[in-house]
């Protein structure tokens, strides 16, 4: 019991800094700059220009979940319970930091995706070998919807004619023509977008997708022939509706739509790093053709990826436990 | 769900109405539309120099000033019309060495893979020093080159190239395989090396990482909102890449945090973007500089087909002095360019673990007695260079 009071009272401790710190924010006058926190352009549009982000699980899982031990799991000592499954060895040695967070889910309505049935096998397939299937683990660019909600900030810088979305993830970027530009002839990772304005809605209409992209992590996937309706609208100056209505008449039975907030990134010295992970997926990707081997190693069709971990000395925990 | 999602909502509006009502307040002074000074290069909405579009610079222009025309930094239009014709001559087209050779297998891409653009106006890109040539190395980054050098050339030792003395390798050698093989390089390595062991012993390019900052190289979009300036660069195979120059914002990053493209920051001298570029990552490299490379951009709309873009390149490990180079960037149709080939080298790249796949492969066979030994193949010639060099350029046709 007095436990639990010290523990809600470091939490009051905690809140209070927190509302502090954010007052602090807002009272600074050179805190956030004005360009940011114009709430329209000069040319009288909602103005999206900025770092935003997705705060949410649905990278994870577009539906909703509860939270799960390990993004790769297994089988416990209960076979046949769902919630007794434990890590599985690709992220066990992570311990609790490998865990798949809960969601409410994204997607609107009774929350389901409507896919015809053999399309549904091939999600769960896509689940079931994630880690061999997912593009986002081999840093191919990430497509859309995808980028809009994966966890790094991207940035939109808004034009009159043309809107730039530069992403962190694998240095990705789209155009949003607001001037109607015929598409590509070829079909592309991050589609061809078609900017309207309906009011203060940002309409963006995408095609000329090459349909080798998912939604999420779980393994939810679209063809070629996706056909997107994203729409943008300001709540507020540091945060945007997105809505995407997503038709894909090779996959799903009928259109479905996901919705979610994207928040503007408020730190005043925000800018987008790099995560350059062409770079850091290539031990994934081609580790087996090394010479010699590092992390993994294959043979025939199987991949071994040892993990070893040695105590240190002085460990408290282990020392309590080994008396 | 949707209603706790709003509830969340909820609580973030009162905050974020008050950041909103001070920004009003702070943005009164931007100019409206309309009122922009007369006379002024073509300009924004907002105001701001207008940089919009997309561009490329569409003539062959070689980095360094070929020696024979001195201090001149243009060529006369007869000079160029005799250039276009001299090296629309070249015959890079099938030339193919002596059959059954490596030099001949390696010799898979001719012309049609090799564009030839136009002579341009300049000599050279670099414009300074005046002889439009790169100043003398530092001591310190001969010694690097050195070492590089020496390394390179140990892993050449047991082939071909060196038993027949070709220009590959002077300086070095013909003797049994050397036991540096087994050495990393001395420095982190970004080109194409004579061994196979690691990804990261082939080139950034056939990792599909080929683009650095300077680019002079391929078409770039830029889109423009106040405060930042976005370029996409479509550049070569596939490998674009994309940055924004935040304009106006505070100090660069900590110097721990080391970039691909560094850290751009911009700011507006009149009509001209200016933007300084620091904090470069030590594992790529661009000539013979890498982490202390400090650039100082220069973007300016000349008129309205035309962008001025100047780069001053500064980096005393390397160089003895600064240099400039400076190139007119041509705005290109819009929907002529539709055609965007979005940056997926990646995605596609099948070459680079077919090559270690491929040594791999050799390793077994000679293990076993049934292949030559890998250490006495050459796998960096050059491709498609039998016709000769391009005479404006010098360069020898090798696309890697």
């Amino acid at each position: 019991m007095a436990n639990r009071i010290s523990g809600s009272t470091v939490a009051v401790i905690l809140f209070s800094a927190g509302v502090g710190a954010a007052i602090a924010l807002i009272m600074t006058p050179s805190a956030v700059e004005p360009a940011r926190r114009s709430a329209r352009t000069a040319d009288g549009k909602p103005n999206f220009s900025g770092v935003w982000q997705a705060n949410n699980e649905a990278y994870w899982d577009l539906q909703a979940h509860a939270a799960r031990p390990g993004a790769v799991t297994q089988p416990g000592v209960y076979p046949s319970y769902e919630f007794a499954r434990v890590p599985a060895a690709p992220v066990l040695a992570l311990g609790a930091a490998a865990g798949v967070p809960g969601s409410l889910g994204v997607v609107e309505g009774d929350g389901q995706i409507p896919y015809k049935p053999e399309a549904a096998a091939m999600k769960q397939e896509n689940a079931d070998n994630w880690i061999d299937r997912d593009p986002e683990l081999k840093c191919y660019l990430p497509g859309v919807p995808r980028a809009m909600y994966m966890p790094y900030p991207f940035q939109i810088v808004q034009s009159t004619n043309k809107i730039q979305m530069a992403f962190t993830f694998a240095n990705a970027a789209r155009t949003i023509h607001l001037d109607a530009v015929e598409g590509p002839p070829d079909d592309t990772y991050m589609g061809h977008s078609l900017g309207r304005w309906e009011g203060d809605t940002l309409v963006v209409d995408v095609t000329g997708f090459n349909g080798k992209n998912w939604f999420d992590r779980a393994g939810n996937f679209h063809s070629a022939s996706l056909h997107l309706v994203e729409r943008f609208t300001l709540i507020n100056p540091d945060a945007i509706r997105y809505e995407a209505t997503i038709e894909d008449p090779a996959v799903f039975t009928r259109t479905w739509r996901i919705a979610m907030p994207l928040y503007r990134r408020l730190e005043p010295t925000i800018q987008l790093l790099e995560y350059p992970c062409i770079e850091f997926a290539e031990e994934f990707l081609y580790g087996h053709v090394r010479k010699p081997q590092l992390v993994k190693r294959w043979e025939g069709e199987t991949m071994t990826v040892e993990i070893t971990r040695k105590v240190p000395p002085g460990d408290r925990f282990y020392d309590w436990y080994r008396k | 769900m949707r209603n706790r999602l709003l509830s969340v909502i909820g609580v973030a509006v009162p905050l974020c109405g008050i950041i909103a009502v001070a920004g009003l307040l702070r943005v009164s002074h931007l100019p409206a539309e309309g009122q922009n000074p007369p006379g002024t290069a073509q300009r924004t909405a907002w105001g701001e120099p207008d940089l919009q579009g997309i561009w490329t610079d569409p003539y062959e222009t070689p980095l360094q000033r070929p020696a024979q025309f001195g201090d001149r930094e243009f060529f006369t239009e007869e000079e160029r019309a005799e250039l276009d014709r001299l090296r629309a001559g070249l015959l890079r087209r099938d030339a193919r060495a002596e059959h059954g050779t490596e030099r001949d297998v390696s010799g898979a891409y001719n012309a049609v893979f090799q564009s030839v653009q136009p002579t341009g106006k300049r000599t050279s890109l670099i414009v300074d020093p005046p002889d439009g040539r790169l100043p003398a190395l530092t001591p310190e980054a001969e010694k690097r080159n050195q070492a590089e050098r020496e390394y390179r050339l140990a892993l050449l030792q047991a082939t071909e190239t060196c038993k027949n003395q070709e220009p590959e390798c002077a300086g070095g050698k013909y003797g049994p395989p050397s036991p540096r093989r087994v050495e990393m390089p001395p420095l982190y390595n970004t080109v194409a090396k004579n061994r196979n062991d690691h990804p990261e012993d082939r080139s950034r390019s056939e990792r599909c990482m080929a683009a650095v900052l300077p680019d002079f190289g391929g078409y770039r979009r830029i889109v423009q909102a106040p405060k930042s300036v976005a370029i996409l660069y479509d550049t070569g195979q596939g490998q674009g890449w994309q940055r924004v120059i935040p304009v106006d914002a505070g100090p660069h990053l900590p110097s721990s945090i080391r970039l691909r493209f560094g850290d751009s920051r911009g700011r507006w001298e009149g009509d001209t973007l200016v933007v300084d570029v620091t904090n470069f990552s030590p594992s790529f490299s661009y000539l013979d500089s890498r982490e202390n490379r400090h650039l100082v951009e220069r973007w300016t709309r000349a008129d309205s087909s035309t962008i001025q873009y100047s780069v001053t390149v500064e980096d005393a490990a390397t160089w003895t002095k600064p240099w400039t180079a400076r190139q007119e960037l041509i705005r290109q149709d819009e929907r002529a360019n539709r055609i965007y080939y979005e940056p997926r080298c990646h995605e596609g790249n099948y070459g680079l673990p077919a090559m270690l796949l491929g040594a791999r492969t050799e390793e077994r066979a000679f293990a076993a007695g049934e292949g030559p030994d890998p250490a006495t193949k050459d796998t960096t010639i050059g491709f498609g260079n039998e016709g000769g060099a391009d005479q404006l350029t010098g360069n020898s046709g090798a696309i890697f």
